[in-house]
């Protein structure tokens, strides 16, 4: 053989790729599916501890599976509530990767959906098939702009983006009680914050209508699916999303590289509020047809675990807020059916972030479910 | 105390790190362990601090069998080990250091730093290791704080030091002092393991040696009689080359011309002080000096990744002063970074994802906004069947590489494009012997085919093997300078010149 | 995972035993959704509830509830209890006007009562309570402006909806009215009565906002405050026990806070009564009977559906002139000789 055809060989042989090891397998998917049954048992023993009877226990979790995949309904709910999780979540994710631990999902919510909702009432006459995507680009471009409050201040002064969201957050929420009050944009009639009715024409329709006019699922979900195949394809695929990722992993790698690190910042989180933004968007043009203090209900901050349990991965993202929706529509079957607060689905979901973040504790609590520990060599 | 290994075998999964190795360890001996990384050294010395439990094998202490079950164990059955990184607290001081984990007390936890203070120095005296005992670490030089080290071990009555690359450290002057402190530990009866890869000072220093390959012994040897060349080889397993073939000296055009650069610390400190050099096509020039006088700014500064607040750099006629590291990058500077592991890879990537790390933006890699994965493989594989890295495929993530291989990928990636002039800073450090002869050989070889070459390194040896010119930094300044083109330099000369202790010399 | 599957299993199969016998069909199902606040407000939420417990004990009916925790929970909330599983969904609060309204028109069959909201035009499916909350907030409003020492008083609101400042009306203008009858000069703060402007949290949860406000408030030389924000006042109350009720009184709302918050009772001076208690269970009533309506059932101080709790332990501090003036007051308003709207 001659050392060119060898050298090729050679070659075909470096660009195979390994089957995934069985330590990313056990890492992705074997530690979070045990961390949530981890986290529901442990959820029993606090039902146990709070005096709850076994009965009600085993009806509660019933509930919890039937409210939140059980019927056509359930389902529908657990899309509709799973929607902005994915959302803002997506654009946490996507600031991780980055290196940026971005809090502020919350006030881009509130931001990106006022826009949305101004839009939405707005411009009486227009197409839907303008006037709906309009009102989708304003929430995002609003959402984008007010994230990059935080990555500007990251970028140009070093100011933590942790503090600069969360201090961004407590703004917006006064912004929105100043903005929806004002005389164009409070609905007539009315003396408490609340925005006009969003015009049927920028409404996010309802899917399923035509079977149960209370099937809410709507079109916010085709959203997110787009969001998905987008960020997957911008994290994995576009030289950004490469910056973006190495910037996370190694900045000081980055920097050596030529990659622009305020460039980096700020676009990251541009990107991130421009998705915490739609999330935003989805919830009044979807879901509430409206603003009121307090419609972004904290998505923001449970986006932060969806993140986290998707381990930023667009896909684990997707997978992650489908279980918290699942949760929350569950949670009210469960008080429905067992008279059991929907604030143990909140224990639940903690309960679950804290086994994700403690993988050793679970290998120990399933030891049969993992390969026998090694100990890598260290040279 | 003599400590004697039989048969230890340790291993981890399929691989086998220690492979039935035999090791005496005596009272008033330095025992040298020499081999490439990876061979096995770490390894065994963990099984010999109680770290590991051997899967096979016996550690024999004076005559009777011992098994720790920990670290403690070893330590009380007086084993040390200095660590390569040293582990002490920077804000604490030598006394606090030397006593920490084991502070002495009295009544109700009181901490007794008097007789702490006595300790470090009664063994200071003893063993000729004067340090302060009431000076905070992080003001000390490194040479002063592996002898912190090495009281701290002795404080805690070890019989057996282990001494895992101490001299990486060291400006050559420094090694000399630490030579005389490994001698006199040795003449009150301790027993020294040295381990190390550089063939010179374990000559220099040891009474046996022993040399480890692929978890195995692959020779015994007495210093008196072995010669470097048959050390390497046994190390290695081949023969080794030592001497770098190079072209005639024939400097072409000014590439790189730096005028009274001036860098600041984080600090605002001066690290480089009005730092003027040139560098031309088709010659390496080497910056000598111990770590820390501004050498590492000065490249940061050339390359573009710290601002200098004076002076000016010209890059193949363009003053490139104020240029983005990408546009530097685009006029054909090829950088080596200092720290690999820090700056050059990116562990969690893939060897693929790295090739491409500065460069994903270019024709080669991307269409329009995306990445083209595939290109990137196939001329990632190509670079690393070019430039030999181990690697089992491109999609493997580089942490999993070895040192060397991982240094093998950054010069495969900075060589691999066109460039005019490559600046390489530690480019071997804390690499084997094979790995060290494979890059001098793509430097030299980039050199001879016209790029102009910027090297700079704390080992001295690399500097002289390379250089055609060389020129020593000593407080973020230029002290000398030595050509080296046409006869070998004197190397005390520039040990000297090191420390800060030579007139300018001419060239 | 071959062992996860049999755990869940096994799980699953156990747990259909145990509660195959929990469940059994019942003649008449109440729900309620609640506002944000949570059922145990021990004010507004809690009221209405109480209205169906005692429903529950008397008729013999069966209940269901679900807590709202944001206002995205208003839809779903009602959602999950629609399919037939309630004879009749009780939401609370003038925040869940819309999500009802659009419940009601997709389940025309299903009946709905909602508490503090009217539709106009009313919506055949929905009872709406309202009450008139200004005739017993007159009254409080008098006997504050004749109680206090520094002639301040305050009110502060969760948000500025009708069945909110609907208090803070009545209350000003009964301090208003004693101002009138006996040439005094007591002041108001925290709600402007024309301007429709006022001191608001803007939420209904904060027991920090409900200390602050009052604080403020107490600093602006008030020493008797009436919150009207659920849950919030409970804060507004915390305060008070530690100034000391000489320093600030507190005036309760919706149900008697001295009863159902027993560890800080001794501050409150009295409570605006709104019994949504009474309404809901009137409801209740009507619909098991196959009486139900559409339409308004309003609250008033004839009919028991608004009232002034009893001083407890403040009753020795209240002279027995100004009792007896309210009780003459209280008639006026009943019998119409005296208008509470200004």
């Amino acid at each position: 053989m001659s050392a060119k055809a060898s050298n090729d060989n050679l070659t075909q042989n470096l660009l195979q790729r390994a089957a995934p090891s069985r330590a990313e397998f056990e890492d992705l998917v074997i530690v979070p599916i045990f961390a949530v049954i981890v986290a529901l048992a442990v959820g029993a023993l606090v039902m146990l501890a709070t005096a709850v009877d076994l009965p009600t226990i085993g009806r509660s979790y019933i509930a919890l599976l039937q409210g939140s995949v059980g019927s056509l309904n359930a389902l529908s709910e657990t899309l509709t509530a799973a929607a902005p999780l994915v959302l803002a979540g997506l654009g946490l994710a996507l600031g991780f990767r980055a290196g940026l631990f971005n809090i502020g999902a919350e006030g881009q919510i509130v931001i990106g959906g006022l826009a949305a909702v101004i839009v939405g009432f707005s411009f009486a006459g227009l197409p839907w098939f303008v006037h709906l995507p309009l009102a989708l680009i304003a929430g995002a471009l609003a959402g984008a702009l007010y994230a990059s409050i935080a990555g500007w201040l990251r970028a140009a002064t070093g100011a933590h983006e942790v503090i600069s969201t969360i201090m961004l957050n407590l703004i917006s929420y006064r912004i929105l009680d100043y903005v929806l009050r004002q005389p164009f944009i409070q609905r007539e009639g009315r003396a408490d914050p609340i925005s006009r009715s969003v015009l049927d024409s920028a409404e996010l329709p309802q899917l399923l209508a035509w079977i149960d006019p209370n099937l809410r699922v709507h079109a916010g979900i085709l959203v997110v699916i787009a969001a998905v195949v987008v960020v997957h394809w911008i994290l994995f695929r576009t030289k950004i999303g490469f910056e973006f990722r190495a910037s996370g992993k190694n900045l000081d790698a980055a920097r050596y590289a030529g990659m622009r690190a305020s460039f980096t910042i700020v676009a990251a989180m541009a990107s991130a509020g421009a998705l915490a933004g739609l999330a935003g968007a989805n919830q009044v043009l979807g879901v509430l047809d409206r603003a009121s203090p307090g419609f972004s209900a904290g998505i923001g901050f449970d986006a932060i675990s969806v993140a986290l349990l998707g381990r930023s991965h667009p896909v684990g993202v997707l997978f992650a807020g489908l279980l918290f929706g699942a949760l929350k529509t569950g949670g009210r079957q469960m008080q429905v059916d067992a008279g059991v607060s929907v604030d143990l689905i909140g224990i639940i979901q903690a309960l679950i972030i804290v086994f994700i973040a403690a993988p050793l504790l679970v290998r120990a609590i399933f030891p049969w479910g993992f390969r026998k520990p090694q100990t890598e060599p260290n040279e | 105390m003599d400590v004697e290994l039989r048969g230890i075998t340790k291993r981890f999964g399929p691989i086998v790190a220690n492979a039935e190795i035999d090791l005496d360890i005596r009272a008033g001996e330095v025992l040298g362990l020499l081999g490439e990384n990876g061979a096995g050294k770490s390894t065994l010395m963990n099984v010999l601090c109680g770290l590991y439990t051997p899967d096979e094998g016996n550690i024999i202490i004076d005559g009777k069998p011992v098994t720790f079950d920990g670290p403690g164990a070893a330590i009380a059955a007086g084993i040390g080990m200095v660590h390569q990184h040293f582990m002490l607290v920077p804000v604490f001081t030598v006394a606090e250091n030397a006593i920490l984990g084991i502070e002495p007390t009295k009544q109700v936890d009181y901490l007794d730093l008097a007789a702490a203070r006595q300790q470090v120095n009664e063994i200071g005296d003893r063993y000729g290791l004067q340090v302060d005992p009431d000076a905070r670490i992080e003001d000390l030089p490194v040479g002063t704080q592996q002898r912190v080290e090495i009281i701290k071990v002795l404080v805690r009555s070890a019989d057996v030091l282990i001494l895992d690359e101490p001299t990486a450290v060291l400006t050559p002057q420094e090694v000399e002092e630490f030579f005389g402190i490994v001698r006199s530990l040795r003449d009150a009866g301790k027993a020294i393991v040295f381990i190390t890869h550089k063939l010179d000072e374990i000559l220099e220093i040891s009474d046996r040696i022993t040399v480890l390959r692929g978890g195995r012994v692959t020779g015994y040897g007495d210093p008196k009689t072995l010669t470097e060349q048959r050390l390497a080889e046994m190390m290695v397993g081949r023969p080794v080359r030592f001497d770098v073939d190079k072209a005639p000296y024939n400097p072409g055009d000014l590439l790189l011309e730096v005028r009274d650069l001036t860098v600041l610390r984080a600090n605002d400190e001066i690290a480089a002080d009005h730092v003027s050099l040139e560098v031309r096509s088709g010659e390496i020039v080497g910056i000598a000096g111990v770590q820390g006088n501004g050498q590492s700014a000065l490249i940061e500064a050339i390359t573009g990744l710290h601002r200098p607040v004076d002076g000016t750099i010209i890059f193949d006629g363009q003053d490139i002063t104020n240029v983005s590291v990408r546009a530097r990058h685009a006029m054909g500077m090829a950088h080596i970074p200092e720290d690999r592991q820090r700056t050059g890879i990116i562990g969690d990537f893939t060897v693929a994802e790295n090739m491409a790390l500065n460069s994903y933006y270019d024709e080669r890699y991307a269409k329009g906004m995306s990445i083209v994965w595939p290109a990137v493989a196939t001329h990632a594989a190509d670079y690393v069947a070019d430039f030999d890295v181990r690697t089992p495929s491109v999609h493997a993530k580089a942490s999993q590489l070895s040192g060397g291989n991982q240094q093998k990928l950054v010069v495969a990636r900075e060589l691999s494009r066109d460039t005019k002039l490559l600046i390489a800073a530690q480019p071997t450090r804390g690499l084997d012997v094979g790995s060290v002869e494979y890059i001098h050989g793509r430097v030299v070889a980039a050199r001879d085919e016209g790029d102009g070459v910027l090297i700079m390194s704390s080992e001295l040896d690399e500097i002289l093997a390379l250089s055609d010119r060389i020129l020593v930094m000593f407080k973020g300044r230029i002290v000398a300078e030595f050509d080296a083109s046409k006869q070998p330099v004197d190397r005390n000369a520039v040990g000297l010149a090191m420390a800060g202790s030579a007139p300018r010399a001419a060239a | 995972m071959s062992h996860t599957m049999q755990y869940l299993k096994g799980v699953a199969i156990a747990a259909t035993f145990l509660i195959g016998s929990a469940v059994t069909a019942s003649a008449f199902t109440a729900c309620q959704v609640t506002d944000t606040g949570g059922i145990d407000d021990n004010s507004f939420n809690q009221t209405a509830w109480k209205g169906i417990q005692d429903a529950q004990e008397q008729l013999g009916i069966e209940s269901r509830f679900l807590e709202s925790q944001a206002e995205t929970d208003f839809m779903p909330n009602i959602n999950s209890l629609l399919g037939g599983q309630c004879d009749l969904i009780i939401t609370v609060g003038f925040l869940l006007g819309d999500a009802t309204q659009e419940a009601a028109q997709a389940n025309p069959d299903q009946y709905f009562s909602i508490v503090d909201f009217v539709y106009d035009p009313p919506i055949e499916n929905v009872a709406g309570q309202v009450f008139a909350t200004d005739e017993a907030a007159f009254l409080a409003g008098y006997l504050a402006a004749g109680m206090t020492k520094t002639g301040i008083i305050g009110t502060f609101g969760g948000i500025n909806i009708p069945p909110v400042t609907i208090f803070m009306d009545g209350f000003v203008r009964g301090a208003d009215y004693y101002n009138a009858q006996k040439d005094a000069s007591v002041t108001v703060l925290g709600w402007d009565v024309e301007g429709r402007e006022g001191l608001f949290t803007n939420n209904f949860e904060s027991l920090d906002d409900g200390r602050a406000f009052a604080q403020n408030l107490y600093d602006e030389g008030a020493d008797i405050v009436l919150p009207v924000a659920g849950p919030v006042g409970l804060g507004s109350a915390a305060l008070a026990d530690e100034l000391g009720i000489d320093a600030l009184k507190i005036i309760g709302v919706d149900a008697d806070l001295h009863l159902t918050d027993p560890e800080k009772g001794h501050v409150y001076l009295t409570s605006i009564l709104k019994r949504m208690d009474s309404t809901v269970f009137q409801v209740i009533e009507a619909t098991m009977n196959d009486m139900f309506e559409g339409g308004v059932i309003v609250g008033t101080l004839e009919n028991s559906g608004v009232d002034l709790a009893p001083f407890h332990d403040m009753e020795e501090l209240v002279p027995d002139d100004l009792k007896a003036e309210i009780k003459t007051i209280r008639q006026g308003i009943i019998d119409g000789s005296i208008s509470v709207s200004g």
